[in-house]
């Protein structure tokens, strides 16, 4: 009996245990990184429904700022919002697991190389004819045209269109230290000859590495001078990557001029896009590429981060090529798409052009008012909060034409650089075979720069490669 | 005090009416087990069931499923890059088998000589240490000492007057690299076993051996190391075991250049799974690692004749 006792105990406790657990487990099964509001967020009536988000960039920095945020949205669209934020790196695995176990989301954020596989499978919905009866989606000073081009990018045979923008997404483009160029006396680089000097004094006179990069990615601004585009190009309907083609061979050699004569950060083969950043705050080299939004954040995180008073981080052109243009290469277009069992589509869909007005911008870009910021008598004020997140909660860039951010002060550099973008900016065409493609494509650039092969051999073994396992036509 | 042999001790089977009662007494720890049992069967034997299922089918995220039969296995059996990454796994898998096998030993024995015992544990905690760091920090501060500029390595070759070495974009290089920094990260934990097993040899055995005139190297070679076989085995089981399942070094540790000689079995798996989103062929590959890991297991268990 003694023993019975025991065992009913023991038992008990399992059962309190692991009913403790699974409370947990169902109170965080949203898949989140514990830092997404969980639990729907209230905005008054208990009869409201319920819409689902599921997101990798949207919201606020902690939990508090997420159920907040949530809130906000809530209010706007009269409803109950669940944010599940899985912020924290692998954001495709995380939501591509939640998918598959069969979790109801009314929203997915994702961005054009899984929007392909996801509408080529069916898995989200083909959203075109709402999007031109919406007064907001159609107005093309809200979405410009060619937003639309770039998503289309990713529909099955160009045909449909499968999400809505998030945010500007912007173009990679070479960052530069504009204190130091304007402290040596040089000008804007036209040619790689010009930035060769360019690199070259930075190295002479301030002991800096001209160039940084992490790999491969990106190298658009040097490929533009050989008018090569990154990504696929479709020539006389065959699929071909530029940069395994001998027009890109004097690009490749020309990196490996800078590496052989020290002007290269040779660590560029391991190095990650915190270690360029990290490296051009410190001062450890002059140049790297890179998103036109991080212009303003680099020169806002330099007056905390100690770089010096006189760090100036400005956006360059890039090479011109040979038919007088220059080229930098638009980022994956980052957008919300509504999944085929999406248990609220219609509430989804309004939600999307709520994003897309005002309110919308103004949540996504300074966060939620009363603690990012404040506004008095139509004037907005940054709280300390606001200044330290940044002015980022998913949309730092609204697309809107409409859009004017309150803080210019805090965009120093910007300007300039989002011009660039849209005057030199094309959206790279890839598939789902590119990840790959791009893995080989890297293998044989980095051989090329580092002097392991010739250019051309670089070139010609990628290029074979490549054409082997199908992932090009010619 | 009895003492026990090593021989099998044989008991004869009890009345039946004993054994009835003996399972009434055994009943509530059986009871007991149920929590552990259960969670075993949810958490771990349902989805390898279910992995079963998906791995024979066309897996769609959202909506229908259809079992396409071996298809996903052939395409796995048929993919150059699966046994590229197999080969690469024999590889980096059966170096860090057999230097991480002897290494802690050689270790452990060195170890067991040091007298000051300050010296010793000092000693004994540097090198168990890294076994507590993640990949992620590990490889990462590897790759940070490895680097050509600024790299702690290459400065003190640079002191030497050698010029700075690629360690980590140059694929043979980089193997090795990988190789010994896996060691270097768990020989501790290992190490640590060998230790315990040498403080559990009796004394007295070395005692005998000293008044037959046996030198210190005879008593390392004919009782320490017989002494060790036991923990040997297991350790040299569960190296086996995790043979084919390099993970988390790799991924954090790869790069565009060396990925076609480092990348192994379960990068293969991720790559196609989360990569690709060809969830099917990503499961199909995993079960192939899994029975294929059964399969060393039990070979291992019959070469050793390892027993619990």
């Amino acid at each position: 009996m003694k023993a019975w006792g025991k065992v009913g105990t023991l038992l008990g406790v399992s059962v309190l245990g692991i009913a403790t657990l699974a409370g947990c487990a169902s109170a965080n099964s949203n898949g989140s990184n514990s830092s997404g509001s969980g639990n729907p967020s209230s905005s008054g009536s208990s009869n409201e429904p319920t819409l689902t988000i599921a997101e990798g960039v949207i919201g606020g920095k902690n939990p508090q700022e997420n159920t907040a945020f949530a809130n906000a949205i809530g209010k706007a669209l009269h409803c109950k919002v669940q944010l599940i934020q899985m912020a924290g790196g692998n954001y495709d695995q995380k939501l591509m697991t939640m998918l598959a176990s069969g979790q109801k989301i009314d929203v997915v954020y994702t961005e054009g190389s899984t929007l392909a596989q996801l509408a080529k499978a069916g898995e989200v919905t083909n959203l075109q004819s709402q999007i031109q009866q919406s007064s907001v989606l159609s107005d093309p000073k809200v979405v410009p045209q060619y937003e639309w081009n770039d998503i289309k990018l990713s529909s099955p045979g160009g045909q449909g269109i499968y999400a809505v923008p998030v945010k500007y997404q912007g173009a990679l483009m070479a960052i530069v230290r504009q204190d130091w160029m304007q402290q040596l006396g040089l000008s804007q680089p036209k040619t790689l000859n010009d930035y060769y000097h360019i690199f070259q004094t930075f190295k002479q006179k301030k002991g800096a590495y001209g160039l940084t990069l992490s790999s491969l990615y990106d190298i658009e601004p040097f490929m533009s001078s050989a008018g090569v585009k990154n990504g696929y190009v479709m020539q006389n309907g065959k699929l071909t990557i530029p940069y395994a083609t001998s027009a890109a061979v004097p690009v490749y050699a020309w990196l490996h001029k800078l590496y052989a004569n020290g002007l290269l950060d040779p660590n560029f083969v391991t190095n990650s896009t915190a270690d360029e950043r990290n490296g051009l705050l410190a001062g450890r080299v002059g140049m790297f590429v890179y998103w036109d939004a991080w212009v303003p954040m680099l020169n806002n995180l330099a007056k905390t981060q100690g770089a010096g008073s006189s760090f100036d981080a400005e956006a360059l052109p890039s090479a011109v090529g040979p038919n007088g243009k220059s080229l930098v290469s638009m980022g994956d277009t980052s957008v919300f798409a509504i999944p085929s069992n999406a248990p609220d589509k219609a509430l989804a869909f309004k939600f999307l052009e709520w994003w897309n007005t005002k309110p919308g911008e103004l949540l996504g870009s300074l966060g939620v008012p009363g603690i990012d910021y404040t506004v008095k008598n139509g004037v907005y004020q940054l709280t300390s909060i606001g200044i330290a997140e940044n002015m980022d909660h998913g949309d730092p860039e609204p697309i809107s034409s409409y859009w004017q951010n309150p803080f210019p002060q805090m965009q120093k550099g910007y300007a300039n650089a989002r011009q660039i973008g849209v005057t030199e900016g094309y959206q790279p065409l890839i598939n789902a075979n590119w990840n790959n493609a791009q893995k080989i494509i890297w293998q044989y650039g980095d051989d090329a720069i580092l002097g392991k092969i010739s250019p051309a051999a670089a070139v010609s073994k990628m290029h074979a490669q490549l054409l082997s396992l199908h992932y090009i036509d010619q | 005090m009895r003492v026990l042999h090593s021989q099998k001790l044989t008991t004869p089977r009890p009345p039946l009416a004993t054994s009835i009662s003996k399972w009434r007494r055994a009943v509530p720890l059986y009871v007991m087990l149920l929590p552990t049992v259960a969670y075993f069967l949810i958490l771990t034997y349902y989805p390898l069931v279910h992995s079963v299922f998906i791995s024979l089918q066309n897996f769609n995220l959202i909506g229908n499923r259809p079992f396409v039969g071996l298809q996903n296995y052939q395409a796995v059996l048929s993919d150059p890059n699966f046994w590229a990454a197999f080969r690469n796994t024999l590889f980096l898998g059966a170096s860090i088998l057999i230097i991480g096998f002897f290494a802690p030993i050689v270790i452990a024995l060195s170890l067991n000589e040091v007298l000051q015992q300050w010296a010793k544990r000092t000693l004994q905690m540097v090198i168990y240490i890294p076994h507590l760091f993640s990949w992620v920090v590990v490889g990462g501060l590897w790759i940070q000492l490895l680097n050509p500029a600024g790299g702690l390595v290459n400065a003190v070759l640079h002191a030497f007057g050698v010029p700075p070495v690629q360690f980590m974009s140059d694929p043979n290089t980089a193997r090795w690299v990988i190789i010994l920094v896996s060691v270097w990260k768990d020989v501790g934990f290992n190490c640590i076993l060998y230790l315990a097993a040498i403080v559990g040899i009796n004394p007295e055995l070395y005692n005998a051996a000293r008044v037959d005139g046996a030198s210190h190297w005879q008593e390392v070679w004919h009782i320490t190391i017989p002494s060790l076989i036991r923990t040997m085995q297991v350790v040299g089981l569960l190296s086996i075991m995790g043979l084919l399942r390099l993970f988390d070094q790799i991924y954090v540790m790869r790069n565009a250049v060396i990925e076609p000689k480092v990348d192994v079995l379960m990068t293969y798996v991720y790559d196609q799974g989360f990569t690709q989103m060809n969830i099917g062929q990503a499961t199909a590959s995993a079960l192939l690692i899994l029975v294929a890991t059964l399969l060393l297991t039990l070979l291992t268990r019959r070469l050793v004749q390892f027993e619990l």
